[in-house]
């Protein structure tokens, strides 16, 4: 067994700030493909959730990685203040490292989602008030931002031929697509946590339920396609690694049957986290979708597929950043 | 000390012939790194080590960890003893470790912050301890786990071939305390240098050549066994690395 350096705060770290991209993204897709409103302002709606969501998680994660760092512990131990800030050297220079480009690209993210988020705050906030123009420049930088942060997650494990089990291209595009649909998760969670009933009487501005229950569905049928491509990208990151000789085929039998991760990457990952979420929102998706019956989810069910979606995207994490220090190059 | 009295000539060469013969000396002696940013500067220290002359005493471990306060449970220099066989064909070697100063080092292209960098005067590659945020990137690119976080600083540290010893004209401390003259340092640029010799003349090998990283610590009579390593089904192998972390990675 080898020693883990990067642990909880890093996987935690990975986990968040895919959701808090993934919900940027989402929310400033959902602003922008309903023109800023949408049909009575339901999109608007939508988006507001990502948005005030957004900042959160990345905030959150942003701040639990620092505890890993070997500056920050030393500070710990010694009460020394100046290592406490040590990472400030991190904005001090920007080179070609992942990790570099990485920390400018989050800090940008994490800023632009705070002003995104506080155009929905101001009172009173509509799809055509004051803001309109910011909110809607701030959506357009998001999506390239948020997918960016998202990317770069997988692009800093993918990035050293030292640890095989990471090295692989596919990685990025693994933690991309977990990100979105983490982030579809975490908007409509917090839909379901704190939106208002469907149908409330007389509420025009939450939207009325059923041109939001439209939203929704697309939502939920984007995360239904998402969780498709996350499966059909797993597939090509074990067959890849699979069909490769040495090192990578030798590092990803750890998590293949038989391999000291085996239960928590198919059981944790692929089952909870993937096969049942899918499964329970095609079940109420496929009405919609093949006989135009109109779309709703039981409140209760969105929110156990979606905190189960959530669970399966942070085994995701950790079992891809276990596994990759578990294993090493082979021979010497 | 013989060696010592080589290092000073070897320096009183360079500063002699200068820049040209330098290049010219590259171009005859490792042709095929020439391409390589660290062997344009005017020295190329590497190292050679054999490990038929080596007993796995541990004299190395101990000078580098006197030479540098090293904090207990990490180390800069170690030696691994590799058993393998079944009885009666047995046999045991010692593969002593270190930082193998590559000329393509993966542990700098990912540092985020610049504190780990090539010396563009000799090739050695060093921690800035008061820039290093210890992130742990560069462990992780590490092929050989040279790297550790020292844990009375909090930032990454490793060998470096004991640059205030070498720039002083010294050789490191664990080539200076090898029992059994195992050890050879010097500069490959040189071509009347001990280690450009060897490197010239023995049948010498790199640790995980593979990972491309071009290591500047030759090995000869090396045994490259791990327990990893499958292409004898059945045999037995042991590494035993007299660190905390048991296995190799």
């Amino acid at each position: 067994m080898q020693e883990l350096h990067w642990g909880l705060p890093v996987i935690g770290y990975l986990f968040l700030a895919g959701v808090g991209a993934g919900a940027y993204t989402v929310s400033s897709s959902i602003l922008l493909r309903g023109g800023g409103g949408g049909f009575r302002g339901d999109h608007f709606n939508i988006a507001r959730y990502g948005a005030l969501l957004a900042p959160l998680p990345l905030i959150l994660g942003t701040g639990m990685i620092i505890f890993e760092l070997g500056t920050f512990q030393a500070a710990l131990a010694q009460g020394d203040i100046g290592l406490f800030f040590r990472w400030i050297n991190l904005f001090l220079t920007m080179n070609l490292s992942p990790m570099s480009i990485g920390s400018w690209i989050l800090a940008v993210c994490i800023i632009a989602s705070v002003i995104y988020a506080y155009t929905f705050l101001a009172e009173g906030s509509a799809p055509d008030d004051d803001n309109t123009k910011l909110r809607r420049g701030l959506a357009w930088v998001g999506v390239p931002l948020g997918i960016s942060v998202a990317v770069y997650t997988g692009v800093l494990l993918g990035a050293m031929p030292a640890r095989p089990f990471w090295n692989s291209p596919v990685l990025a595009l693994l933690f991309l697509i977990s990100s979105l649909s983490t982030g579809v998760a975490g908007i409509l969670l917090m839909r379901a946590l704190f939106g208002k009933h469907d149908k409330a009487p007389g509420d025009v501005a939450v939207g009325s339920g059923e041109s939001e229950s439209r939203a929704t569905y697309l939502l939920a049928s984007s995360d239904v396609l998402l969780i498709g491509l996350e499966i059909l990208t797993i597939v090509l990151f074990i067959l890849f690694a699979q069909l490769t000789i040495g090192n990578v085929s030798q590092a990803v039998s750890v998590i293949l049957p038989g391999g000291d991760l085996s239960t928590l990457f198919w059981g944790g990952v692929v089952v909870v986290g993937l096969l049942i979420p899918v499964l329970v929102e095609l079940r109420f998706v496929i009405p919609t979708l093949l006989d135009h019956q109109p779309y709703s989810m039981p409140r209760g069910v969105e929110m156990a597929v979606c905190a189960v979606i959530l669970l399966g995207g942070f085994m995701l994490r950790y079992v891809v950043v276990v596994a990759g220090q578990m294993t090493g190059p082979m021979g010497i | 000390m013989k060696a010592t009295t080589s290092t000073i000539s070897r320096r009183e060469l360079v500063g002699k012939f200068g820049k040209g013969a330098t290049l010219a000396a590259v171009a005859a002696v490792v042709p095929a790194e020439a391409k390589s940013a660290v062997t344009q500067g005017p020295v190329h220290y590497a190292m050679v080590i054999d490990a038929r002359k080596c007993t796995g005493c541990h004299a190395c471990s101990v000078a580098c960890k006197a030479e540098f306060e090293v904090p207990l449970g990490v180390h800069r220099s170690w030696v691994e003893y590799v058993e393998k066989g079944t009885y009666p064909n047995v046999s045991r070697s010692f593969l002593p470790r270190l930082c193998n100063q590559c000329s393509e080092p993966q542990c700098v292209t990912v540092c985020p912050t610049g504190a780990t960098y090539v010396r563009k005067e000799d090739g050695i590659i060093v921690v800035d301890p008061d820039i290093c945020i210890g992130c742990k990137y560069c462990m992780h690119a590490c092929p050989y786990d040279a790297r550790f976080i020292n844990p009375t600083t909090g930032t990454v540290d490793k060998c470096d071939f004991c640059q205030h010893r070498v720039s002083k004209g010294l050789e490191p401390s664990c080539v200076n305390t090898c029992q059994g003259r195992a050890r050879v340092f010097g500069d490959l640029n040189d071509p009347n240098s001990e280690v450009a010799k060897l490197v010239a003349t023995e049948p010498v090998t790199v640790l995980r050549q593979e990972m491309g990283t071009k290591p500047n610590v030759f090995y000869i009579g090396a045994d490259h066994a791990d327990e990893n390593d499958l292409r004898v089904p059945g045999q037995y192998v042991r590494v035993d690395t007299h660190r905390p972390v048991l296995e190799r990675r």
